[in-house]
């Protein structure tokens, strides 16, 4: 096992606060939500393992109290929703990683469902073709409105987005460029300045 | 490369600026020493944040120094030296340089890429004698890329394959000393790195290349028809949220391979470029946010 205080990213002897609030952070960073329909799936989930293994240990160590349950283990794919035997071995194909047996047991078929659609939506995204993806999921949100399972793969496909958004905003990124905003209101301060007798930037 | 990969300059910690430029300066020098100065010209950022990547992944000890250039006469700067893998990276950034000179010449008969190609030739050479493996792949997903553009393919991820694995083999650097999983992680980076580049250039050149009348995705897959004057910015208006869509997306899948990743230094460099300066970029070439040309060079 490595050191857990290393796998937290925390300094040795943080105090229990410290240590749930890296905890917190990192599920949130490697929740297999994150990793979905990504071929990286398994090692968030290693990873996630790696972390729950450490935070377990240091709470034992800090106190007597066991922590029941861990995050991760809930998490076991989404089988099991297919109508017939068909489409159940294309999602285990899927969810083991096995795309191109998927991706031709599809191509196989004439059936043209919305499941069809959505299936072949979760191949393309685990291909790195988002837009096709996006194409056929959408496809399959048409034809099937009130499923559950495809509108909710669709809204992920769009959350994802944001997520990545929110990290780039909390670590001090700003879509309206800040110097551009600087040279604005000097430029309007300077306006004004002038408009009632005095100057602020002297050259104009 | 393209050279869209850049730092978020304004959010880069002074010390990560001085060694974005010193990585910045290593390649350059790098170029300079093995295979003189004509091929310093193709130096571009993307192959710099190459070297500052699979460095973060392979740590190895900088040798810093502080040295005079041709390009900067007076003032010394710093420099990272004697890296295998800036060396690599600028391998890799020639390699890709002399292709698409000889693309453009092949297509366009452009003298200047023609006679440019000639004269990296010879480097082109050594540098394909040293990775000849590598060499091949690339030029094999080239040629993917050039027949798919021949057969005028209308599905922007068809048509980003070729160049999205592309960038998937130059990321396997030393992958011989390496589990399956590190080499995956860098496998799918790479993948959507490529797939990026070859999204945000696609529209980028979109107005240039309906004027030359040259292939782009977006004209077949979103069925632009020959009009008036404005027409391609209304066309670029209307397909503007599918293309960020899809460019945010690949950013994400970067960001997510990169938490993965175990690197050992320059985070703070890499951090800032794979949140940001990404990011940055995407919403410059897009049109989004209020300023329109942001600062080009580093």
């Amino acid at each position: 096992m490595r050191n857990p205080y290393e796998v937290l990213g925390i300094k040795e002897g943080a105090s229990e606060e410290e240590i749930k609030k890296a905890y917190r952070e990192l599920v949130k960073k490697y929740h297999p939500d994150q990793y979905h329909d990504n071929p990286l799936s398994e090692l968030a989930e290693e990873k996630l393992r790696e972390i729950n293994e450490a935070y377990d240990y240091l709470m034992k160590n800090q106190s007597a109290g066991n922590r029941s349950g861990s995050w991760g283990q809930s998490y076991g794919g989404n089988g099991g929703y297919g109508t017939n035997e068909f489409y159940n071995q294309v999602r285990r194909h899927i969810q083991t990683g096995n795309i191109s047996a998927a991706e031709s047991m599809l191509n196989s078929t004439n059936d043209r469902s919305a499941q069809w659609y959505y299936l072949r939506g979760l191949i393309f995204l685990r291909k790195g073709w988002y837009d096709e993806a996006y194409n056929s999921i959408q496809m399959a949100v048409n034809m099937d409105p009130t499923n559950f399972e495809y509108r909710n793969a669709l809204n992920n496909m769009s959350m994802r987005n944001a997520t990545y958004r929110e990290t780039a905003y909390g670590s001090g990124y700003n879509r309206n460029d800040d110097l551009c905003a600087i040279c604005q209101f000097l430029w309007c301060a300077d306006c004004c300045c002038e408009c009632t007798g005095g100057d602020l930037i002297g050259c104009c | 490369m393209f050279g869209y990969i850049l730092p978020e300059k304004p959010e880069l910690k002074i010390k990560e600026y001085d060694l974005y430029r010193a990585y910045y300066c290593g390649v350059c020098k790098s170029i300079a020493k093995r295979y003189g100065q004509v091929p310093r010209l193709t130096l571009n950022y993307d192959s710099t944040f190459l070297a500052i990547l699979l460095a973060s992944v392979w740590e190895e000890k900088r040798d810093i120094r502080i040295e005079r250039c041709i390009a900067h006469p007076v003032k010394k700067k710093i420099v990272v030296r004697n890296s295998e893998i800036i060396d690599y990276a600028s391998d890799m950034n020639i390699i890709l340089a002399y292709y698409k000179l000889e693309d453009d010449w092949r297509d366009e008969r452009s003298l200047i890429s023609g006679a440019a190609s000639l004269f990296l030739r010879n480097t082109y050479k050594k540098i394909r004698k040293k990775y000849q493996e590598k060499c091949d792949i690339i030029l094999r997903r080239l040629n993917e890329l050039a027949a798919l553009e021949k057969e005028k393919c209308n599905s922007m991820d068809r048509a980003a394959e070729p160049f999205a694995k592309l960038m998937e083999e130059i990321m396997l650097y030393r992958n011989d000393r390496m589990d399956e999983k590190h080499a995956n992680i860098l496998k799918w980076m790479g993948y959507n790195i490529g797939k990026w580049i070859y999204i945000i250039d696609a529209y980028n050149d979109l107005e240039d290349d309906i004027r030359n009348n040259s292939y782009n995705p977006f004209i077949y897959q979103y069925n632009y028809t020959e009009g008036a004057k404005g027409d391609v910015l209304s066309f670029k208006n209307k397909i503007r949220d599918r293309v960020e869509f899809n460019l945010v997306y690949a950013l994400n899948q970067i960001a997510k391979s990169y938490e993965l990743m175990e690197t050992r230094c320059n985070r703070g460099i890499l951090e800032n470029i794979i949140y940001m300066g990404m990011l940055r970029k995407t919403e410059q070439i897009l049109g989004i946010g209020s300023c329109k040309e942001v600062e080009k060079s580093v």
